[in-house]
């Protein structure tokens, strides 16, 4: 671990040798909200955002991503790994992407999403301005942000800048760094430490006894019918959120009919179909038919199904799901803390 | 599947569905030319045929006298395709389904002739069995292309059945609600790639409703989020689904 030090000046001039060495992905305005997208400029990178629509998965397992291309001829796989720099990441996405880390490398090896993941370079950074449904302070308090390569800090005059590991003591180079004084190595730490608490949502329970609630919680039909009375099956809360990890297969032809390609999309299990499972001979079944059982899904998969292998709950509170929901269900902090006092 | 032999057929619609078919210069349907025999297209040629592999249909069922015609089409045909919004779900021909005023309104003195006289605007699959329907207004000819191309290589057509939201967060589109607008993607049915929000456009559900579309929540929500009055709110689906929603005729 090494503490840097770059002056606001030099910040333009530390992007742009990036850009000339990695494919850049950072913040960027779009519309009233936020985005990762590809940086041509430096001047286009907003770290004072507050969080994007869709959370920096997305860069390794993209919402389409092509599996194999088929022809007359064979087929060959899709895997093809760019070198790129995820700059200004927040710290609960860090902690999202540390979660499909865990669940890609599980199992059997996801080399779909390993491979993008490895030929990437992640630099989180402070949280300027907090996203009005956040909660990422009271969620799995106790988990700490890993996986990153190294941490930008906004600090009277520049940035404060920590190299975690060797990927991220290669962007030094980039840039006309200087070591950190003690003082300003304290001063990021006071800015990362002031963000805490300043969460406008707050979950009252440890994760521990949420995960125990929410299971025991499980035959309570009329509550998560209840809770689901609004839903409307569009699967928006989990297409942005950054620890759902489920996908769909389909093949396509190319209109010559011998060529194609296979694709996976995100998938979402608060639609109606994402359960409906073939019975043979026509037949088919819905093991989540009704709104209040799919609502129920989400809430154990999030607060309590994925905990030990985890160690701790599959959400990290960036509130995308809550400001994202048009009917205003979909909120982990409303659910669970409503879930907590049902006796 | 061998060659398949495949007619097209129009019944009450603007014909638009055809138009983006053949597209002229694209790709999509030239080139699917070159695995399909197309024998009935009263658009392009006047010859008929007694068996075809595939018949597409386009536009609603909107006279008893189609009836006949379709009950045709069906007989001479191994798998019916209703194509676009108009054979679909009757699309916004069925907007007149809840009025007894609109051959007034539109034709005005003429209302009366004869040539004009229909009754509710339905979807083809009212007259006859229909086994496969490609949704939207106009249809998407990518998917259409994918269904054919499912059927060719002898596999069942996989459409999306899920809402257009789905979509538009795969395309990190700004919501229009976050933009101060309205929109029904909650409700509508998907596979068009989310376009129209794309472009900062509403959603009009030209694809119909998904199944068990929550109808009372998107009123709410159209209150609630998008300032509508509760006249506005409750009517503001029909343009599409007028065949679908719980207050159909």
């Amino acid at each position: 671990m090494k503490n840097y030090y770059l002056s606001e000046n030099d910040f333009s001039d530390f992007v742009t040798r990036m850009i000339s060495t990695k494919e850049l992905i950072a913040p960027i305005a779009k519309g009233p909200r936020f985005v990762f997208s590809k940086i041509k400029s430096p001047s286009e990178i907003r770290l004072d955002y507050d969080v994007t629509i869709l959370p920096p998965k997305k860069e390794f397992f993209p919402p389409r991503q092509n599996l194999v291309k088929f022809s007359s001829k064979g087929y060959e796989g899709c895997i093809d790994p760019k070198e790129k720099i995820l700059f200004g990441v927040h710290p609960y996405d860090v902690k999202g992407i540390d979660i499909t880390d865990t669940v890609f490398e599980n199992n059997k090896k996801d080399m779909n999403y390993l491979a993008n993941r490895r030929a990437a370079t992640i630099v989180a950074s402070n949280i300027q301005k907090v996203s009005s449904r956040a909660f990422w302070d009271t969620v799995g308090a106790d988990i700490k942000a890993k996986g990153h390569d190294a941490f930008l800090t906004k600090i009277s005059d520049g940035y404060h800048f920590q190299t975690l590991t060797t990927k991220g003591d290669a962007l030094i180079s980039c840039g006309k760094f200087t070591a950190a004084t003690e003082k300003q190595s304290s001063e990021a730490k006071k800015v990362n430490e002031s963000v805490n608490g300043t969460c406008p949502e707050k979950l009252k329970h440890s994760s521990k006894d949420i995960a125990k609630k929410v299971r025991d919680s499980f035959s309570k039909k009329e509550m998560w019918d209840k809770m689901a009375q609004r839903c409307f099956s569009c699967g928006t809360c989990n297409i942005v959120c950054p620890t759902c990890y489920c996908f769909d297969v389909q093949d396509k032809w190319n209109v010559d009919q011998t060529s194609g390609v296979r694709t996976r999309y995100w998938d979402s299990c608060l639609t109606e179909e994402f359960s409906k499972i073939s019975l043979g001979a026509g037949h088919s079944e819905n093991f989540r038919e009704s709104r209040g059982s799919r609502y129920r899904h989400r809430i154990m998969r999030k607060a309590a199904y994925l905990n030990e292998t985890l160690g701790g709950p599959a959400c990290i509170g960036c509130g995308r799901c809550s400001s994202g929901c048009t009917a205003n269900i979909a909120d982990p902090v409303e659910a669970i803390n409503t879930i907590m006092e049902v006796k | 599947m061998s060659r398949p032999k495949v007619g097209f057929f129009d019944f009450t619609s603007c014909e638009g569905c055809q138009i983006e078919l053949t597209n002229f210069g694209d790709a999509a349907f030239l080139e699917l030319l070159n695995h399909i025999d197309i024998v009935e297209f009263r658009e392009a040629m006047s010859e008929k045929t007694d068996h075809l592999t595939i018949a597409c249909i386009e536009g609603s069922f909107s006279r008893e006298q189609d009836r006949a015609r379709l009950e045709d089409i069906r007989k001479r045909s191994d798998i019916v395709i209703s194509y676009g919004a108009c054979a679909s779900t009757g699309g916004i021909n069925a907007l007149k389904n809840h009025q007894d005023d609109y051959k007034k309104c539109v034709y005005g003195k003429d209302c009366n002739m004869p040539h004009l006289a229909s009754q509710e605007a339905r979807p083809i699959s009212a007259a006859i069995k229909v086994d496969y329907q490609v949704h939207g207004c106009p249809m998407d000819k990518y998917e259409f292309l994918d269904i054919v191309s499912h059927l060719l290589h002898g596999k069942e057509p996989v459409v999306p059945t899920y809402p257009v939201c789905v979509e538009c967060k795969r395309n990190e589109t700004v919501c229009r609600y976050d933009d101060g607008d309205h929109c029904l993607g909650q409700v509508a049915r998907a596979g068009c790639g989310a376009i129209c929000p794309s472009h900062g456009i509403p959603c009009e559900a030209c694809r119909g409703f998904v199944h068990d579309a929550n109808e009372e929540s998107l009123v709410q929500t159209l209150i609630e989020k998008a300032g509508f009055s509760k006249k506005r709110a409750q009517s503001k689906s029909r343009m599409f689904t007028a065949n679908l929603r719980s207050d159909a005729q």
